[in-house]
């Protein structure tokens, strides 16, 4: 088990070399005067230096590697450059919106795997019977309903109409409340702040801001969770140490829930952990309709608009997560399947 | 896919309609003493002398103050702020030569963290936004009417004799301060600005509208980490980088609202402003939310948490008939919008024109020197369907390169119309004759994105291919940086771009626009030299009085000789809308303000 952990730990620096790499190398595919206009926002500039100058200017003629190396020491140093889109420096736009959507995925997280293990259990003990095909269709319509769709129809039925769930964040006086200095800010995550500080109001002020974004996403995930969980349902159930748990004279229900669901969860967990990383790469289209202030509508801003260090600095973060939660997968993994411990 | 997707968002539209109609009925306001507008900008920086945008410029408009402000809607009238008086030669406050402006500096007022106001604050505000000079920046609008020069580094180094600002050297930088130092002076309770010569527009400069000329307070800058207003060293905070900026995103005026705080990319909250030396603003707190979704905006106004939404001209239909939300339309707005011709378009390894020859298959490079041709794209462009279809109506078709509401704008200058036969007459006059029989082959571009320009380039290509089967206009989509790129570099034979006013006077338009030194458009257009000639003169005896009628003379015969050269398509002279909920008073437009001012605003049911 340590022997994975630290074999997974020694490959995350390396991944994450891979990655930046791979990407500042696609960015030099352009030639400098292309790259220039990347840096210039403002046509004055162009007038007033000429192309040499401002190449000069930005360094981008030194060789590759001077200028990568260059930009992993400014990454190093925590100077990971200045974000356009978000008029900020990177570093403090990734410690103001990741916080923003490791929390809108720590809350999308728990309604979307306990609802769609819970459908595909349902669906596969109650395998082609009414539940079975009820619970597909529901999930089914979640997934291929596009994410601005669902979204709109809720913040329409549910803010609208009935002035339930705000979009934002927090509203304005729990803003305010966040902003006094008695409140001290442990994790950038403000319904957990909130907790910690005692501060009940703020706290559900948070959640019912939630409720919209985390809907939306478990809805759209369910029918993933709902079909892997379903056919390895069936899988498990078809088992000789079912039918043996069965023959033995167990009830059903400590069949399934203590010999079936324990190992059909295997692949569940796998998917789980990759709808986390879907989710924080950025859940751009949700976060956007829901005015949530997290890293997705940031990236799809700053992709529209070429901002380069932006792009690059979430790419490279995102890159570095993604190594811990494969990480993160696989030791869950050991922990459902013993099997894998011993590999 | 797409069909889908349409489908979908019909639906939805038709949905949101019904379900916004259910809520906005009979509501009284939400918060009544907060007002939210809900808008898709970021603020640039809440530095005044470092903004340059309208997103960051409606935020500093409502924390810092000017010395005079416009009256109101009125463009050509002032009233006094922190001045106490608005300047004039009848009242001696300016010179008889137009040189010299006196401001007595008003007692009294604080700043938001409870300094004094004094004329030294004036004169550092000023000083320190001509020696910052932000790359980019909008600090020319100072420099210009102060030193005569459109940035600080032109001067430092024509007075050193170097090409490179980094060479000039210590003791002439010292000399450049001490020009920045004689021209804005204190005196007793008074600041006196010197002008390099008469600058007909410096008032509007200074008015309120314009974060450029906000005052600061100087004991409160320093204390940031600022220039410390000494001789020696200001090349250390000069052309800074956003974030190295220490004004960046923080705020301290005199205004009638204070900043709380600054969430990028989510929202700007602010409140009033107790110790206001006027009486305090009827709201305690304004949020200015950013949110990019239209129908989250749409909902937000009818659920009444936003009470004001910024709303493009394609979405105008879905809110007049909402019940409960005032709609106010063609409100005026300083912007225009322009096809620009390139005289000598540069010909190496460019792929917009063609072969580069007058053989059917291409354009040569100075295709555009025959006026025919310039009157023929001119009278080819269906003006009216542009207008009606692209920006549904939201404007009028431009005159020449000044907008209207500005002054000496010609209302009765003629322009031209759709009328293709007065095309065909031209075509057949071009080169000689031989442009009809050749035909021709060139590419519009345009930003991938922007849509306005897009069907801009279809209505003009349809316009001239149904003149001609062989005349033939292809138009492609670059991404922008490859658009700003090739204009600059003259390889685009048309472009389509607009400009929006710093200040209310015609020379902020003439110059980007006709100048060759200090232009804009023209110099990538590489207008023929006898042309920059004429307009220079115009454009220098535009400045050189404050008679009304001399500069009326020398702008009205600026866009007479615009028609007479076909020189561009002048597309269209923009107008601004507001949406808001019936609740909120205290609204009145301003054409060149950015965004909206918040001090006289309140809300009642």
């Amino acid at each position: 088990m340590l022997r994975l952990i630290v074999r997974r730990l020694l490959l995350l620096p390396v991944v994450v070399f891979g990655v930046t790499a791979v990407i500042f190398g696609l960015i030099q595919l352009l030639s400098p005067y292309q790259r220039i206009s990347l840096f210039i926002r403002d046509v004055q500039e162009l007038k007033r230096f000429s192309a040499q100058q401002l190449i000069e200017k930005y360094q981008l003629d030194a060789p590759l590697q001077v200028q990568y190396l260059n930009w992993m020491k400014e990454m190093a140093s925590g100077h990971m450059g200045w974000s356009e889109v978000a008029k900020q420096p990177l570093a403090d736009v990734l410690r103001t919106r990741f916080p923003a959507t490791v929390e809108l995925t720590i809350w999308a997280i728990i309604p979307m795997a306990l609802g769609g293990i819970w459908l595909g259990t349902l669906a596969a003990v109650h395998h082609n019977r009414f539940l079975d095909h009820a619970s597909r269709v529901f999930a089914i319509v979640g997934w291929s309903l596009p994410a601005f769709v669902f979204g709109l129809l809720f913040l329409m039925f549910f803010y609208g109409y009935l002035g339930w769930f705000p979009p934002g964040r927090l509203s304005v006086w729990a803003t305010e409340a966040l902003l006094a200095p008695s409140f001290r800010p442990y994790t950038g995550m403000v319904t957990f702040d909130a907790l910690l500080n005692g501060r009940l109001d703020v706290f559900w002020d948070a959640l019912r801001h939630l409720v919209g974004p985390v809907t939306t996403l478990s809805y759209l995930y369910w029918a993933q969770l709902q079909r892997i969980t379903r056919s390895s349902m069936l899988e498990t159930l078809r088992q000789d140490y079912v039918r043996t748990a069965r023959a033995k004279g167990l009830d059903e229900r400590t069949v399934i829930n203590k010999h079936a669901r324990r190992n059909a969860l295997i692949p569940v967990v796998t998917i789980v952990g990759l709808t986390v990383l879907a989710l924080l790469g950025g859940v751009v289209i949700t976060e956007t309709i829901f005015a949530f202030p997290g890293i997705g509508s940031l990236l799809a801003l700053a992709a529209l608009q070429l901002d380069y260090a932006t792009v690059v600095g979430i790419a490279t973060v995102a890159a570095a997560l993604t190594v811990l939660i494969v990480l993160l997968v696989d030791i869950a993994y050991a922990l459902v399947d013993p099997r894998v411990r011993v590999q | 896919m797409h069909g889908h997707h349409g489908r979908a968002l019909a639906l939805l539209a038709s949905l949101l309609l019904v379900v916004g109609l259910a809520a906005a009925a009979g509501a009284a306001p939400k918060n009544p003493d907060t007002l939210v507008k809900a808008e898709y900008g970021e603020p640039e920086t809440l530095d005044p002398a470092f903004a340059y945008d309208t997103a960051s410029g409606e935020v500093i408009y409502q924390i810092y103050e000017n010395l005079i402000a416009f009256d109101g809607s009125d463009l050509t009238k002032f009233v006094p702020m922190l001045a106490t008086q608005v300047p004039s030669v009848q009242n001696g406050l300016i010179s008889k030569d137009g040189k010299t402006y006196r401001f007595p500096i008003r007692k009294g007022v604080r700043f938001h963290d409870g300094t004094p106001l004094t004329p030294a604050d004036v004169e550092y505000s000023f000083e320190r936004i001509m020696l910052q000079d932000r790359n980019g920046g909008p600090a020319w609008m100072i420099l210009e009417p102060l030193l005569g020069v459109s940035s600080i580094e032109q001067l430092a180094t024509s007075m050193a004799g170097v090409k490179e600002f980094k060479e000039v050297p210590a003791d002439v930088l010292r000399k450049v301060y001490d020009k920045v130092d004689k021209a804005v002076e204190v005196q007793g309770d008074s600041v006196i600005f010197h002008l390099a010569r008469p600058y007909p527009p410096f008032l509007s400069i200074l008015a309120h509208n314009s974060s450029w000329s906000s005052i600061i307070s100087k004991k409160w800058a320093i204390a940031q980490g600022d220039w410390d207003g000494k001789p020696d060293n200001w090349v250390k905070w000069h052309d800074p980088k956003a974030e190295e900026d220490p004004l960046f995103e923080k705020a301290n005026g005199t205004g009638p609202f204070k900043l709380v705080t600054w969430e990028h990319g989510s929202q700007v909250i602010l409140e009033r402003n107790d110790d206001y030396w006027r009486k305090p603003a009827q709201l305690k707190r304004v949020v200015i939310k950013k949110v990019d979704e239209w129908s989250t905006r749409l909902l937000m106004l009818q659920s009444g948490d936003a009470d004001i939404i910024v709303t493009d001209p394609q979405y105008l239909g879905q809110v007049e008939k909402l019940p409960g939300v005032t709609v106010l339309r063609k409100l005026p707005w300083v912007t225009n919008t322009t096809m620009f011709f390139t005289y000598q378009i540069a010909a190496e390894g460019n792929p917009y024109i063609g072969s580069g020859k007058l053989d059917g298959n291409g354009i040569p490079p100075d295709f555009f020197m025959d006026i025919d041709v310039r009157k023929a794209f001119n009278y080819a462009f269906d003006f009216d369907t542009y207008i009606k279809d692209v920006v549904q109506g939201e404007g009028t078709q431009a005159r020449g390169p000044i907008p209207r509401g500005l002054p000496f704008f010609n209302p009765e200058q003629p322009v031209y119309k759709y009328d293709p036969k007065k095309a065909e007459e031209h075509f057949k006059k071009a080169w000689g004759g031989k442009l009809w029989q050749t035909g021709f082959k060139m590419t519009i571009t345009y930003n991938s994105g922007n849509d306005a320009r897009r069907i801009a380039g279809e209505i003009l290509k349809q316009g001239i291919e149904s003149i001609n089967p062989k005349f033939h206009i292809d138009i492609q989509a670059v991404q922008w940086p490859t658009f700003l790129q090739a204009y600059l570099e003259s390889k685009l034979p048309i472009f389509t771009i607009g400009w929006l006013a710093d200040f209310p006077d015609p020379h902020n338009f003439a110059v980007p626009y006709l100048a060759k030194e200090g232009g804009t458009y023209a110099p990538a257009q590489r207008f023929p030299e006898e042309w920059y000639k004429q307009f220079q003169e115009l454009i220098d005896k535009g400045m050189s009085t404050t008679d009304p009628k001399q500069r009326q003379e020398a702008y009205y015969k600026m866009q007479q000789l615009a028609y007479d050269y076909a020189l561009d398509i002048f597309l269209v002279d923009r107008t601004d809308n507001r949406v808001m909920r019936d609740w909120v008073k205290g609204f009145y437009p301003n054409a060149i303000r950015p965004g909206d001012d918040f001090y006289p605003m309140y809300k009642e049911g």
